[in-house]
């Protein structure tokens, strides 16, 4: 019945902010963070969800892991129902999946050696103690290519590229079958991105680890991904496999992004077809009738005012919200 | 590259201390009136300081030991304070990465900009207004009567670094320097802002030295690039020549370290290996000798100078002539 290949299954999940009454008056708008959004992550399998920032990946990705609470909709990991689970139930769903951020440097106690921090939530759950703990810490730290003789160190006296180690070695501990990376490579210096980006690479081969990978860099994703989710004003507009999605990108909104990302060759560059969205996104307090995204858009006409465009299957098997694409 | 323009900013061998330490040693380059100068590198590699002290603007425990700075015939490295605060906003001025930080939060925009045109121009209250509006307008800020009269917090940041932009250009400065001025942004606002800086180029005339780690920013807006490495240029070359014929070991694999679209999926990025050296760490020869695939014993024994491979084009490195086996490393 239940398909247990998929390590996260969303079904119409809608979070929404606000318009009730507060200390300092009404607060008046709701803000419709995310809208009806539907997504199947499988195993090893990488999804990358791309957008700008206020679009509402950020607290999609807080809805998954259980620190949002959905208004509607169905949240579940590996098969089991996040939703409205009893206390016991959720910690036991929480332990499949892990987050891991942007700034490592944020992410670690400063005060506690990357072995404690690394050993926490094994030791919080009663999974390993003593000796036994000892060995599994030292085997994550060699396995995010640390030595196991780093454990007794403090986070400072590591590098930014380091540091995003011991945070996926903390994140691994538990063995999730889904990390949620928020722009893991974004804060690291270019030579260290590919080094982090190759470890979460071989990680996933090793581990069947599944990501969703949170990123606006469309070149990191192109790289890293099998899927890609792109999402404007809280909903999904177009939905593809990474060669598809890279070769013939449909919905306009993916096209401006894709032309608004400088490519590291100046002849390439500035040779290329641009197509720069005028304006910025609208607040997600106050989204556009229609399609959202028709305030920016340059094929817009009547009926994307009017009537919101629904995903809809193409051809190449990509899913597309477009009037016109 | 400046041999048919005179420069007009023109860094001679500058060194800046911090503890002892030379964390930007003998940095020199020349910009033209009109073109883009693009200071690339990774944390750490004295980009920022360079750019701060074109202003006098170092941080108090760097201190500038060596080196001159020269806009046109003004030597910015011995002017007073006073002499320094007049030439700021109207010769040279500066953006930073997080526009939201640089403005006053108390103060409307309009007050801002006009503010900034009043402290270099004698001019009445509505006419620096008058300006200010002009100003927001081309910088492509819609509906500048409103505008003028909010404050920082009521615009994205988007419209905070356009804001950024008009202060820094109101006087008509002949050098922008702006440290990543598109790093806080979405990709979308990015390339808003980046057209826009060239729109200023073209029309004012005005040099920019745009600091930034971003390959794909330097692509898109710089004429000429400075490769940095832990406070030294290890290379520098006209744009193309840099991206298509890196003759430095760290451009080339800086290079090869960024996703392509011609790579296969998941395969393994060129890396670097290990880190860039603190400044206590630095040695007598070059500095990246302990991640250079090519390093010799003469690299760690002795700084390599800046040889001229032609075109404009210099590269600090000892080994120039073994530069194919590294693009075999990064293949």
């Amino acid at each position: 019945m239940e398909d247990l290949r998929n390590v996260l299954e969303l079904k119409d999940v809608s979070v929404h902010f606000g318009g009730r009454s507060g200390l300092f008056g009404n607060s008046g708008a709701v803000v419709k963070a995310v809208n009806g959004v539907d997504l199947e992550v499988r195993k090893a399998e990488t999804v990358a969800l791309v957008g700008e920032s206020g679009c509402g990946k950020s607290t999609l990705s807080n809805t998954i892991v259980g620190l949002q609470a959905p208004n509607s909709g169905s949240v579940k990991i590996s098969g089991e129902e996040v939703v409205g689970a009893d206390r016991r139930k959720l910690n036991d769903i929480r332990r499949k999946v892990q987050m891991i951020f942007q700034d490592p440097a944020l992410s670690l106690d400063p005060r506690s050696t990357i072995g404690a921090t690394i050993g926490e939530p094994l030791l919080v759950r009663g999974i390993a103690r003593g000796k036994a703990l000892e060995k599994r810490v030292a085997d994550l730290l060699t396995q995010v290519g640390l030595r196991p003789e780093h454990a007794d160190r403090y986070p400072h006296q590591f590098s930014g590229g380091q540091r995003q180690r011991v945070v996926i070695a903390r994140a691994l501990a538990l063995e999730p079958d889904l990390l949620i990376c928020d722009e893991p490579v974004s804060a690291l210096d270019v030579s260290v991105r590919a080094q982090i980006l190759n470890l979460l690479v071989a990680l996933q081969k090793r581990m069947g680890v599944s990501y969703l990978f949170v990123s606006h860099d469309l070149s990191v994703v192109r790289h890293i991904c099998d899927r890609v989710v792109v999402m404007y004003l809280g909903r999904f507009v177009e939905i593809a496999d990474r060669d598809s999605f890279f070769a013939n990108p449909k919905h306009p909104y993916t096209r401006a992004l894709m032309s608004a990302v400088p490519e590291a060759d100046p002849i390439a560059q500035r040779s290329k077809q641009r197509f720069i969205l005028q304006g910025e996104l609208p607040s997600p307090a106050n989204i556009p009738s229609g399609c959202a995204f028709h305030t920016r858009c340059p094929l817009a006409t009547e009926i994307c005012s009017k009537v919101r465009p629904e995903l809809t299957r193409r051809d190449d098997g990509a899913v597309v919200a477009c009037h016109h694409a | 590259m400046e041999n048919d323009l005179r420069p007009l900013l023109s860094v001679e061998d500058l060194t800046i201390e911090i503890a002892g330490a030379n964390v930007v040693d003998g940095v020199s380059f020349t910009v033209a009136p009109g073109k883009v100068m693009a200071l690339v590198g990774e944390s750490g590699c004295g980009k920022s300081l360079t750019s701060y002290a074109m202003l006098g603007l170092l941080p108090p425990a760097a201190r500038r030991s060596g080196g001159r700075i020269r806009l046109d015939d003004l030597d910015l490295t011995t002017l007073s304070p006073r002499d320094l605060r007049k030439a700021r906003g109207k010769d040279i001025s500066i953006i930073f990465q997080e526009p939201s930080a640089s403005l006053d939060p108390l103060t409307t925009v309009g007050a801002q900009i006009a503010a900034a045109y009043r402290t270099h121009t004698k001019v009445s209250r509505t006419e620096a207004y008058a300006k200010a509006r002009q100003m927001l307008a081309d910088v492509g800020i819609p509906d500048p009567d409103r505008r003028l009269h909010q404050y920082p917090f009521e615009l994205s940041g988007g419209m905070c670094q356009r804001i950024m932009i008009s202060i820094a250009l109101i006087c008509n400065p002949r050098v922008l320097v702006a440290d990543e001025p598109t790093t806080a942004l979405d990709v979308t606002i990015q390339a808003q802002i980046l057209d826009l800086m060239k729109k200023l180029v073209a029309e004012r005339g005005t040099s920019i030295v745009i600091i930034t780690h971003d390959m794909g920013v330097v692509a898109d807006i710089a004429d000429d690039v400075a490769v940095m490495y832990a406070g030294r240029i290890a290379e520098i070359a006209p744009v193309q020549a840099l991206f298509h014929k890196p003759q430095h070991p760290y451009t080339a694999l800086l290079l090869a370290s960024v996703p392509k679209l011609t790579d296969a999926p998941k395969a393994d990025l060129a890396t670097i290996e290990g880190r860039v050296p603190t400044p206590d760490e630095f040695g007598a020869g070059c500095r990246f000798a302990d991640r250079c695939p090519l390093a010799s014993e003469k690299c760690r024994a002795e700084q390599p100078p800046l040889f001229d491979c032609g075109g404009g084009h210099r590269s600090a490195c000892w080994h120039i002539d073994r530069m194919p086996e590294i693009s075999e490393v990064a293949a």
